[in-house]
């Protein structure tokens, strides 16, 4: 189960995941960040402080928009990982493409 | 040899009436003659009516027999075989008289014993008749009996039966006892009457023939009833054999019941045409349920759907409008419409037609709009709805004002309904052959994935190794695979795609490949995973990546050489500390940095082995597995699983850890991910 809320505040998107991202569920995902990039967007933010569980299709998502962000300018960090999820994305290596930093704060403050 | 098992019922039954006829009538011309010489015959009245008793018996047993073989007639061939009977009986009748009143007063014409002759002859024509129309008309009111009707029935022939021996009580005496008797089986008659269900089964033209018949079976039973009250009030013969109760109530239960059933028919000729309607509407009700076969298609659904509207309405016209979205075609779309006038009529309908959009108003229950046109008034518009989409568009139109009323459109209603279900049937069952035929081809998958892990690992004295994989799905995007470069350097790999599922099993392949080739060209393991991510970042799909974690082994020097591409880290268990560790070395997955940046992004370690150590490569699949609180499998258990037993062969130590996984996901717990487990153990 994933329950995704969206808040935008000014440029900046918040997408809270809340539950697990698995193989079945990873397009919501994608059709959600997909929906929500309007060109005004400079900081997309991942809060992870409910994700339980992300599968190897999750992590693809986030993988599949590095770049992409990379070449708009859009700054693009997760914050607020479990410690078990955290793992995944260390073990992955995705914490050397991707900032995964501690709380919301610093998420927005990198596009300073 | 007489087959007792097929007795001709039949013609003994004619033979012995024939028989007893013929005795009844030898009886009374000794009698006359007796008469005539002053003679006692010494034959009392009783041996008569017995004989007439008999005579009865043998000839319904006859009809009994006629009616048990032509259970499959038709009503009307039945009626037209009693009016025959019938007019036979009564025009023999009128020719006996025709000749007695032509020979007049002659000699011949007085002749008592012809006179018996004929009379016994009119007696048994008029019998005959009786009791085959008596049997017909048993057949009419038993049809779709009820319990109830079979009772009245049995009640009736029981009378019957009493007063075919009333004689001998009542001696032909027209008395009280004789009324009442009469009075009583008429009534029986009267009430058995109302059984007339097989009227409203016949057709129009069918209810003029059963008119036609009813009527020539009521003529020849007035006439023959004449004929025989003539002959009870003639005192010339010696012995009367139509005056019994019998035969009289047999008269009124024929009259009774012909009457009846010509009346109510002749009521129902104008409402026939109704009942006719509502049998077709069935039977095209009918035809829309049986669900089409699978080489049927859609177009012959759709065009009784449109018959039976047509039907159902009385329409002066029709057309089927196909959703455009909609991948069918039709031959005739059109049905008594000229092409021009259906773009006349198109343009007079609502936008919601047009548009092919559903109104939320109508409820995709027909409804009826006016028409300004010259010729048609009237139009009621079929929606026909199919898995939520509008699949057609029915339109039945009318020369008359407000032609369609609320029957109508309930009927049509329900046809349309009747036919969505049977087009989503069909649609369904064509999905289901074509999701077996997948199923067919995910086995053909799961072999030929099967045969991409290696059966035989490259190993050499130096070390044992097994490895195990289990797929979620039938495909999975497992891989392990060995290589011996040279005599004493071994390289085992393991990996796991991103996903699961077909696509997972695409990369697999794609991974053994680039595994097989790089390989041989001698690189180390972190200019493997370098090449790799090179080759694999030109294939793989944005959102896919690959993990992977390679060894080199060199068993002359008892070292390793290892790198890790974002996989799962391997267990190393070392005999001389008696301690496992996971092998801690960063890297980033391949695929996911698809430039020169990767060369950052690895590294590669180097170690020592020795006898008694362990290598445990695995995937996530193990690791991440749950059980029912939702606790994972984690490292620390495969951890202490190993430590705890390393003196264990590696098949065994491979056996051990699996069956602790099941143990720990629980007894139907799946585990919803691939994994795959390589054991090496040094020697």
């Amino acid at each position: 189960m994933l329950q995704i809320e969206k808040v935008r505040e000014g440029d900046v998107l918040i997408l809270q995941l809340i539950g697990e991202v698995d193989a079945s569920n990873s397009v919501l995902l994608d059709q959600s960040i997909q929906e929500s990039l309007q060109p005004e967007i400079t900081v997309v933010v991942i809060d992870g402080q409910e994700l339980k569980y992300i599968s190897s299709a999750g992590l693809g998502v986030f993988m599949s928009y590095v770049d992409d962000f990379f070449e708009r300018g859009i700054h693009f960090s997760i914050f607020g990982l479990t410690q078990q999820v955290g793992e995944v994305f260390k073990i992955l290596g995705l914490d050397r493409v991707i900032a995964i930093v501690p709380d919301k704060s610093t998420a927005i403050a990198l596009r300073k | 040899m007489i087959k007792t098992n097929a007795i001709p019922i039949g013609k003994i039954s004619l033979l012995l009436a024939i028989l007893i006829w013929l005795a009844l009538l030898l009886v009374d011309l000794i009698r006359i003659f007796g008469v005539i010489n002053n003679l006692d015959s010494g034959i009392s009245e009783e041996v008569t009516w017995g004989l007439e008793i008999l005579f009865f018996f043998f000839t319904y047993f006859l009809y009994r027999h006629v009616f048990w073989k032509s259970k499959q007639v038709d009503f009307v061939t039945l009626l037209w075989r009693g009016a025959s009977t019938g007019l036979f009986a009564a025009i023999a009748g009128l020719l006996t008289e025709l000749i007695f009143f032509a020979l007049g007063d002659s000699k011949i014409g007085k002749d008592p014993f012809l006179q018996t002759i004929f009379y016994h002859l009119n007696f048994a024509w008029s019998s005959i008749f009786l009791v085959s129309t008596a049997l017909l008309w048993k057949h009419l009111i038993l049809y779709q009996k009820t319990k109830k009707v079979v009772k009245q029935w049995q009640v009736f022939e029981l009378s019957m039966l009493a007063a075919l021996f009333f004689i001998f009580f009542n001696h032909n005496n027209f008395d009280y006892s004789f009324l009442f008797g009469l009075v009583i089986l008429l009534v029986i008659s009267i009430l058995l009457s109302a059984n007339l269900k097989w009227i409203p089964y016949l057709n129009f033209k069918e209810k003029w023939k059963t008119l036609l018949f009813l009527f020539l079976i009521l003529l020849s039973a007035t006439l023959l009833f004449y004929r025989i009250l003539a002959y009870g009030n003639e005192e010339r013969f010696q012995i009367n054999l139509t005056d019994n109760l019998f035969l009289m109530a047999l008269f009124g239960f024929v009259m009774v019941y012909g009457l009846f059933s010509f009346l109510v028919t002749l009521f129902n000729l104008p409402t026939s045409s109704v009942f006719e309607q509502k049998l077709t509407e069935a039977l095209n009700f009918q035809k829309l349920s049986q669900s089409i076969q699978p080489e049927e298609n859609e177009e012959q659904v759709l065009d009784i759907l449109v018959n039976s509207c047509i039907g159902a309405s009385f329409s002066d016209g029709a057309w089927i409008a196909l959703n455009p979205t909609e991948q069918l075609k039709i031959q005739n779309p059109l049905r008594f419409i000229e092409p021009s006038t259906l773009t006349e009529l198109t343009s007079l309908l609502p936008a919601e037609f047009q548009n092919w959009t559903l109104s939320p108003t109508n409820e995709l229950q027909p409804y009826s709009i006016r028409l300004k046109h010259p010729s048609y008034k009237s139009a009621l518009l079929v929606p026909l709805l199919v898995n939520k989409t509008l699949l057609a568009q029915i339109v039945l139109v009318k020369e008359v004002k407000e032609g369609f009323n609320k029957e109508m459109v309930n009927i049509i209603g329900t046809f349309a309904r009747q036919a969505s279900i049977s087009v989503e049937n069909h649609r369904l069952l064509n999905q289901a052959i074509s999701s077996e035929r997948y199923q067919e081809e995910l086995k053909i998958a799961q072999r030929v994935q099967k045969a991409l892990l290696p059966l035989q690992l490259d190993h050499p004295s130096s070390f044992d190794i097994c490895a195990y994989s289990n797929t979620a799905d039938e495909v999975g995007g497992d891989y392990y695979d060995t290589y011996q470069v040279d005599e004493h350097r071994f390289v085992l790999i393991i990996g796991d795609v991103s996903g699961k599922g077909t696509s997972a099993a695409f990369h697999m392949a794609q991974m053994k490949g680039v595994f097989q080739s790089l390989i041989q060209m001698g690189l180390g393991p972190a200019d493997f995973m370098i090449k790799a991510n090179s080759a694999l970042s030109k294939c793989l799909e944005r959102n896919h990546f690959i993990t992977a974690s390679i060894f080199e082994l060199n068993t002359l020097s008892q070292q390793f050489r290892h790198a890790r591409a974002g996989h799962i880290p391997t267990l190393r268990y070392s005999a001389q500390s008696h301690t496992a560790e996971f092998i801690a070395v960063d890297g980033l997955g391949l695929g996911i940095v698809r430039n020169q940046n990767y060369e950052n992004h690895v590294q590669e370690v180097t170690g020592n082995y020795q006898a008694g150590d362990f290598l445990i490569l695995l995937t996530d699949g193990i690791l991440e597995s749950r059980n029912d609180v939702g606790e994972q499998f984690g490292y620390t258990r495969l951890k202490e699983l190993v430590e705890a037993n390393p003196q264990m062969p590696p098949l065994q130590l491979q056996k051990a850890i699996i069956d602790s996984l099941h143990q720990f996901v629980g007894g139907d717990g799946m585990i919803d991910d691939d994994y795959s487990l390589v054991v090496v153990k040094f020697k």
